[in-house]
């Protein structure tokens, strides 16, 4: 834009030369000169006024930094400070922190050792060979001897008599208690082994607590609750497992008074057929 | 140059023969000549506005600069607090690495509840052995079957009165139901489990602020398992409500022929 009205200007003031030169008479001149001031005046751009003293901007300059933003600042700093306070006096007083942890090593020191050698105190009480070995073989949270278990288990309880020595529904029921009998002790012997390993992880969630940090603990809470749902689901299994066996009872006890039901209805004929023939 | 010199000579020739012509030229020229830049130095203008920047500039430092240094230096304390107490990363690493040890503990657990149990000898017994320790529950469908080939069925009612025949059927259906039960607790286990096992190894990927989430979904968890354990303590009482029941009843009806053996007997007492 700035270019366009140079050369404008340019051309205007080479007409004017050239009419100034080409003139016949001074009063052309004048004339020429006249129009030429006029058409400046009705073209040219009016001048640019200021808006202000440059002094007045200046000082609105200095007043907007000094009151406006100096205040801001000094807010923000402020808030920030507050924020600062906030968290080292309220939410994560070090002292505190360092305390907590202080706390968990105490308790780790004070009861780890007592309850596990409560824990570990040798409740065996049998006093015969057949079944003292059975009693050590089935608490010993062990879960790669249960051929053992099954040998010590017959050696005190007996097998299933022969088809001989007892009737097949006897036979059948006798082999299913024992059956559910043992299923029961190895599923204890594995509880028993998955006990230590619950035990153990809580001894390391309670370890790494007492070396954490607010941020770092949030890990250990989360493994801890998703260890409770592992123990829990191990609870459920023995459940399970006394179920079967309070179930197995109970059948057991129903299919004596299936069978003494009949006996009873046998005898009965039998007395009557007697009297009868008297 | 001759050509030059020649030319010159011509136009001072025309500027003095036309003079108010020449005269009007250099007025034009003179107005329109662009106006000489003011140097710094002398126009006092430029002075004021030097002094102005001078002032703004130290103002700038002083107010903006000084107020956004304390703000950097608490914003570094905060900082330096929150990376050294609340959140060092050696101590977030120290606890993921936790979180896998346990994950290690989780898959050594499962190992050792897998290992199977299974003790029956005779083939219906084995059979039936097999059903209850399936933990799948897909097998409950052959539970009823199997347990009636082990246990026998309710006698039929000329065999037997119709209290025994109630008290057996019912005794048989919670030993039945006990035993479903038991299969459905060990499919609620194994998922329990499995669900665990994943919670676990995504706390071992999370970050500080994740997981709390993935706590809470734990929780949730174990919410959950709680409820199926309690729902497992019921079916057990309920087993040991019908075996106190049966042993009620087993004197109920030791009264009931108490009475009629003695009716009997003095029957017969009498035709003699």
């Amino acid at each position: 834009m700035d270019a366009l009205t140079r050369v404008v200007f340019g051309c205007f003031l080479a007409l004017f030369c050239y009419g100034v030169i080409r003139a016949g008479s001074r009063r052309q001149v004048l004339a020429l000169t006249l129009a030429c001031v006029l058409a400046v005046a009705l073209i040219g751009p009016p001048p640019a006024r200021a808006q202000g003293s440059l002094v007045a901007a200046i000082q609105s300059v200095l007043n907007v930094v000094n009151g406006l933003i100096h205040t801001a600042l000094n807010s923000i700093n402020a808030v920030r400070t507050q924020v600062s306070n906030l968290y080292q006096q309220a939410t994560w007083p070090v002292a505190l922190i360092n305390q907590a942890k202080a706390t968990v090593t105490q308790m780790i020191g004070q009861y780890r050792s007592p309850m596990q050698s409560i824990f570990n105190l040798n409740l065996n009480s049998a006093t015969l060979p057949n079944p003292t070995a059975l009693e050590r073989v089935m608490r010993n949270h062990q879960i790669n001897d249960f051929s053992k278990l099954a040998t010590s288990f017959a050696s005190t309880y007996g097998t299933v008599p022969t088809a001989r020595a007892a009737s097949e529904p006897d036979r059948t029921m006798v082999d299913m208690d024992d059956a559910l009998a043992l299923d029961n002790l190895k599923t204890l012997k594995e509880s028993d082994a998955a006990d230590d390993m619950t035990l153990k992880m809580a001894n390391n969630i309670e370890n790494g607590a007492s070396q954490a940090a607010p941020g770092s603990a949030p890990f250990l809470t989360a493994s801890a609750v998703a260890s409770s749902v592992v123990s829990q689901a191990l609870t459920q299994k023995m459940l399970a497992a006394e179920l079967r066996e309070e179930a197995a009872h109970l059948a057991h006890e129903n299919a004596l008074r299936k069978r003494g039901s009949t006996i009873t209805g046998d005898v009965n004929a039998e007395i009557l057929k007697l009297l009868e023939r008297k | 140059m001759s050509k030059l010199v020649e030319q010159a000579k011509r136009g001072l020739r025309w500027t003095w023969g036309h003079k108010f012509r020449a005269v009007v030229l250099l007025a034009a020229f003179s107005l329109l000549v662009p106006p000489p830049a003011r140097g710094q130095f002398l126009d006092p203008c430029c002075a004021i506005l030097a002094a102005g920047l001078s002032t703004i500039s130290s103002t700038l430092s002083n107010v903006i600069g000084g107020g956004l240094n304390s703000i950097l230096s608490v914003e570094k304390n905060i900082s330096s607090f929150e990376q050294s107490v609340v959140w060092p990363r050696n101590l977030i690493a120290q606890a993921q690495s936790l979180v896998g040890g346990i994950q290690g503990i989780f898959n050594q657990m499962q190992g050792v509840m897998q290992v199977p149990v299974n003790s029956a000898t005779l083939p219906v017994t084995r059979q039936f052995e097999q059903n209850l320790l399936s933990s799948s529950p897909n097998q409950i469908a052959q539970t009823s079957a199997q347990y009636a080939a082990v246990y026998g069925r309710v006698p039929n009612a000329a065999a037997a009165s119709p209290e025994t025949r109630n008290m057996i059927d019912i005794t048989d259906a919670t030993a039945q139901a006990a035993m479903k039960k038991a299969i459905e607790i060990d499919a609620l286990a194994d998922l329990e489990l499995k669900a665990a096992d994943e919670i676990n190894r995504s706390i071992e990927t999370a970050a500080p602020g994740s997981a709390p989430i993935i706590e809470a979904q734990a929780d949730a968890w174990l919410v959950r398992a709680n409820a199926y354990t309690q729902s497992a303590t019921a079916d057990l009482m309920r087993v040991r409500a019908i075996a106190l029941a049966n042993d009620s009843e087993n004197l109920k009806n030791g009264a009931a022929n108490a009475t009629t053996v003695q009716q009997q007997i003095y029957n017969l007492l009498k035709r003699q």
